[in-house]
C-alpha cells in the first residue's frame, strides 16, 4: 500500500472523512532513530467500519494516535474532513479532536472525580464557554442522559467511575465519544479489557450506534470475530499495512 | 467552561488542597494581624515622640538686621506683631510666644549633691517660658496638666507632686507663709516640672528647687556670673513623651526673662503655632509664613543653611525615620511566611500534576488545548488564594481588633502575663487596621500564589498527550 499514488486529492471529504497518506513516524531512542511506521496510507469512508489488526508492536496504537491528531507524523499527511492536519495549529488540532473525533480507549480513561453524566458531558464542557454551555445545557444533558439510559446506565448517572463495572465504564466512554456527534470514531481495543460476554454486549451497543449515526469507525482489535463484523480489515505488521480485505478473513 | 468546573472539582476532591489553603490563611492572617498591631504600636510611639511640641515652631534667632530687597534694614523683634501676622494666616488656628533656654536644675533639699555631685542630682533641663493663657490654644500644655499619673509595675503612682490645683491658672502660688525665700528674700516664682523629674527626686508641692543657667550680655558674650534662682514647685505635668517629662520645666515667660537677665521683660525666642489641619497644610503654611515674615523683617531671606520654621517632625526626624524603617523591615520579613505558604501550594500542585498525568492526557484527547489545561491548574491555585487570603484577612482583622481581650483571656487562662502593660505608657495593645494595608497583603498573597502555581500548571500544559495516556 505504501507505494500507492497520492490519494489525498482523489478523495472527496464528503465520502471520505479521514485519509492518511504515506505516514511515517520515528522516535529517537538513545542516539539512533527508530521508525515505527514506515509509510502507511489508508482511507476511511463515510460510515465505514474499519478494523485494524496486527501483532503487538506493529504500530497500531501509534497509527491511531496520529489519525486522532494526538501525535504528528514525522512524514506524510493526515487529512480530516478535507483539512491537512500539518497546516493546523495545536489549538486547531485540539478543536478537531473535540468536534470531529470520538475516542474510545481500552482502559476507558474516564476522569475519576466526575460522575457518569459529567464524564459523558466533558467534550461539551471543553467545546463551549460558560455562557454557551449554559444555553445548551438542557439539550446537552438531555442527549447525554438519553444515551446513558439507552446504554442501561439510567440508575448510574451520578456514580463515579470507581463505582462502575468495566462494561459500564466503557459504555460511559462510548456515550462521551458520541456526545458531540463526531464524524469519526477511533477505538483502541474497546473490549480488550472486558470479559467475553460483557465485551460482546458493549460492542453490540457501539456498532449499533455507529450504524445508526452513520459514523466512520476505525477500530483496533485482536478479536477475529469482531473483525468479521467490520466492512474492511487492515493487517499491520512492522509498521506497514500488509493486507487489506474488504471481506472478513476466515479464522 | 471545563476549566472552572474541573478546577473546582479537583479542589474539592483533593483534601491536600485544603493544606495549601490553610497555609495561605495562616500567612495572611498573621501578616494582617501582626502588621496591624505593629502599626498600632508605631502610631502610639509616634504620638509619644511628639510630647508637647507644637505643629510649627518659628525661631528667627537674635537678629539685629536683615537684608531685604538688597538693602540692609533693622530686624523686627516685636513679638505681638509676629503673632498677629501668623494668626492672620487662614490656615493657622493659634500662635503664642515662648522663651526657650537650657539650665541645670537641682532640688534644694539635696545639699549632698555638693558631696556627691551625681548626674541624677543635677539635671539638665529645657526651660520653657510660656504665656499660659495663649499656650493652651497652641500646644498640648493643658492636656499635659490633665493627664493621668503614670504607673510603675504593681500600679504604684510615680508622681509625688500633684498636678496644679487650678488648671486655669496653673502657676498660681500658695499663700506666702514667709518660709520659702529667694536669696534676695523675695518669695520664689512658680515652676512646673515634668513628672519624671518629680518622681526621681521625690518632689512635692511647695518645695523649692534651684535653677542655674549661663546668660549672655547684650553684646552676645557670656556673662561673668551665671543666673541662679530658687523656684517653687507648683505642680507637675505629663506629656505623652517620657523624655520630655524628665527634661522640661515650665516658667512664666516674664519670670524666665527676668531670671535669664534679659533686657526686655517681654523677651522671647520662638513662636509656636497650631494649624487647623497639620497633615494637609504644614508645607504650605511653612512656605507662606517664611516669605511673609521675611517681608515683615522678622526672618532672614530663606536660604538652604538654616530653617527658621520647623515642624514637630523636624525635631524628631531621626526617630520617625527609624520607625518607618522598622515597619518596612517587619513587612518584608513577615512576607517570608507567605512565601513558605506559596511553596506548599507549589509542592501540592506539582504532586497533583504528576498524579493526574493520565487525566491531563484525557482532557487533551477530548480537545482541551494547552491553554485550557494550564488554566485548570492555575485556577486551583487561584481559588486557594482567594478563599485562603479572604478568610485570612477576616481572621487577621478580627484578631487585630480583639487582640486586647484575647491577650487578657490568654493571660488569665495560663496564669502569666503575655503583654506587660506596665512597660509601656499605654494600657492596651494598640492596633491600626488600614484598608490599604489589608488590600496589599491580600493582593500580594493572590499574586504570589498564582506565580508559584504557574510553574506546575505550565508543566501540565506541556505534557505530551500520547505519553500521558500511556500511563496506566
Amino acid at each position: 500500500m505504501s507505494d500507492s499514488p497520492d490519494i489525498t486529492r482523489a478523495h472527496d471529504p464528503a465520502t471520505c472523512p479521514l485519509v492518511a497518506n504515506h505516514v511515517r513516524r520515528s522516535f529517537k531512542v538513545g542516539d539512533r532513530r527508530m521508525e515505527i511506521l514506515h509509510g502507511v496510507t489508508l482511507e476511511l469512508g463515510r460510515g465505514e467500519r474499519l478494523a485494524l489488526m496486527g501483532t503487538s508492536g506493529a504500530g497500531k496504537t501509534t497509527l491511531l494516535n496520529i489519525l486522532g491528531l494526538l501525535d504528528t507524523p514525522t512524514e506524510g499527511a493526515v487529512i480530516i474532513d478535507g483539512e491537512d492536519a500539518a497546516t493546523l495549529s495545536a489549538n486547531q488540532r485540539a478543536r478537531i479532536r473535540n468536534q470531529k473525533i470520538g475516542f474510545i480507549f481500552q482502559f476507558y480513561h474516564l476522569l475519576p472525580e466526575l460522575s457518569s453524566l459529567e464524564n459523558a458531558l466533558l467534550p461539551a464542557m471543553i467545546a463551549y464557554g460558560r455562557g454557551e454551555f449554559r444555553r445548551r445545557r438542557s439539550q446537552l444533558e438531555h442527549s447525554a442522559r438519553g444515551m446513558l439510559e439507552r446504554f442501561g446506565l439510567g440508575a448510574r448517572l451520578g456514580h463515579r467511575p470507581a463505582q462502575l463495572s468495566g462494561g459500564e465504564r466503557q459504555r460511559v466512554a462510548i456515550a462521551r465519544a458520541l456526545l458531540l456527534n463526531p464524524p469519526i470514531l477511533i477505538a483502541d481495543e474497546p473490549t480488550g479489557n472486558l470479559d467475553r460476554g460483557t465485551g460482546e454486549r458493549v460492542l453490540e451497543l457501539l456498532l449499533d450506534e455507529q450504524k445508526e449515526r452513520g459514523v466512520s469507525l476505525i477500530l483496533v482489535t485482536h478479536d477475529e470475530r469482531l473483525a468479521k463484523r467490520c466492512d474492511r480489515v487492515l493487517y499491520m505488521e512492522d509498521g506497514l499495512i500488509q493486507g487489506d480485505s474488504s471481506a472478513p478473513i476466515p479464522t | 467552561m471545563f476549566r472552572t468546573f474541573l478546577s473546582l472539582r479537583y479542589l474539592r476532591a483533593r483534601k491536600t488542597n485544603w493544606i495549601g489553603m490553610a497555609g495561605i490563611f495562616v500567612a495572611v492572617a498573621a501578616l494582617v494581624m501582626i502588621l496591624s498591631i505593629m502599626g498600632g504600636f508605631l502610631q502610639v510611639m509616634r504620638d509619644t515622640l511628639r510630647g508637647n511640641l507644637a505643629d510649627l515652631q518659628i525661631t528667627p534667632g537674635e537678629l539685629k538686621s536683615i537684608v531685604l530687597d538688597g538693602k540692609e534694614v533693622d530686624a523686627e523683634r516685636d513679638v505681638e506683631g509676629l503673632v498677629e501676622i501668623v494668626e492672620n494666616h487662614p490656615l493657622v488656628e493659634a500662635a503664642t510666644p515662648q522663651l526657650g533656654w537650657y539650665g541645670l536644675l537641682m532640688p534644694d533639699f539635696l545639699e549632698r549633691a555638693y558631696e556627691r555631685p551625681l548626674a541624677d542630682q543635677i539635671k539638665l533641663v529645657q526651660i520653657v517660658g510660656i504665656d499660659p493663657e495663649t499656650e493652651v490654644a497652641a500646644t498640648e500644655f493643658r492636656e499635659s496638666l490633665e493627664r493621668e499619673y503614670s504607673k510603675k509595675p504593681g500600679g504604684r503612682i510615680d508622681c509625688t507632686v500633684k498636678r496644679p490645683s487650678n488648671l486655669d491658672d496653673p502657676f498660681a502660688l500658695p499663700p506666702d507663709d514667709g518660709r520659702r525665700r529667694r536669696r534676695d528674700e523675695r518669695p520664689p516664682d512658680p515652676i512646673l516640672v515634668g513628672e519624671q523629674i518629680a518622681y526621681i527626686w521625690g518632689l512635692y508641692k511647695g518645695q523649692t528647687v534651684t535653677l542655674f543657667s549661663a546668660t549672655f550680655t547684650d553684646k552676645g558674650k557670656i556673662a561673668e556670673t551665671a543666673a541662679t534662682r530658687r523656684f517653687q514647685v507648683v505642680g507637675s505635668f505629663r506629656t505623652a513623651d517620657n523624655e520630655m517629662d524628665s527634661s522640661r520645666v515650665y516658667l512664666l515667660r516674664g519670670d524666665a526673662a527676668d531670671f535669664l537677665q534679659r533686657d526686655a521683660p517681654n523677651d522671647w525666642t520662638s513662636v509656636v503655632v497650631k494649624l487647623k489641619d497639620y497633615d494637609r497644610d504644614k508645607e504650605t503654611v511653612r512656605e507662606e509664613l517664611r516669605s511673609e515674615l521675611h517681608q515683615a523683617r522678622y526672618l532672614r531671606a530663606p536660604d538652604s543653611r538654616s530653617e527658621p520654621i520647623q515642624t514637630w517632625e523636624d525635631f524628631r526626624r531621626q526617630l520617625l525615620r527609624a520607625i518607618q524603617n522598622e515597619k518596612m523591615l517587619m513587612a518584608i520579613m513577615l512576607s517570608l511566611v507567605l512565601v513558605v505558604a506559596c511553596f506548599t501550594i507549589f509542592a501540592l500542585l506539582s504532586m497533583m500534576v504528576t498524579e493526574k498525568r493520565r487525566d491531563i492526557g484525557i482532557m487533551a484527547a477530548l480537545g482541551a488545548n494547552s491553554r485550557g489545561i494550564l488554566a485548570v491548574f492555575l485556577l486551583i491555585g487561584l481559588w486557594e488564594a482567594i478563599v485562603g487570603s479572604t478568610l485570612g484577612a477576616l481572621a487577621g482583622i478580627y484578631g487585630a481588633i480583639k487582640i486586647d481581650p484575647f491577650e487578657r483571656w490568654l493571660s488569665s487562662t495560663f496564669g502569666f502575663q503575655i503583654f506587660d502593660r506596665d512597660i509601656y505608657l499605654f494600657d492596651h495593645i494598640p492596633s491600626d487596621v488600614t484598608p490599604l494595608g489589608v488590600g496589599l497583603i491580600v493582593g500580594g498573597a493572590i499574586f504570589f500564589t498564582l506565580l508559584f502555581a504557574a510553574i506546575p500548571a505550565w508543566r501540565a500544559s506541556r505534557l505530551d498527550p500520547v505519553e500521558a495516556l500511556r500511563h496506566e
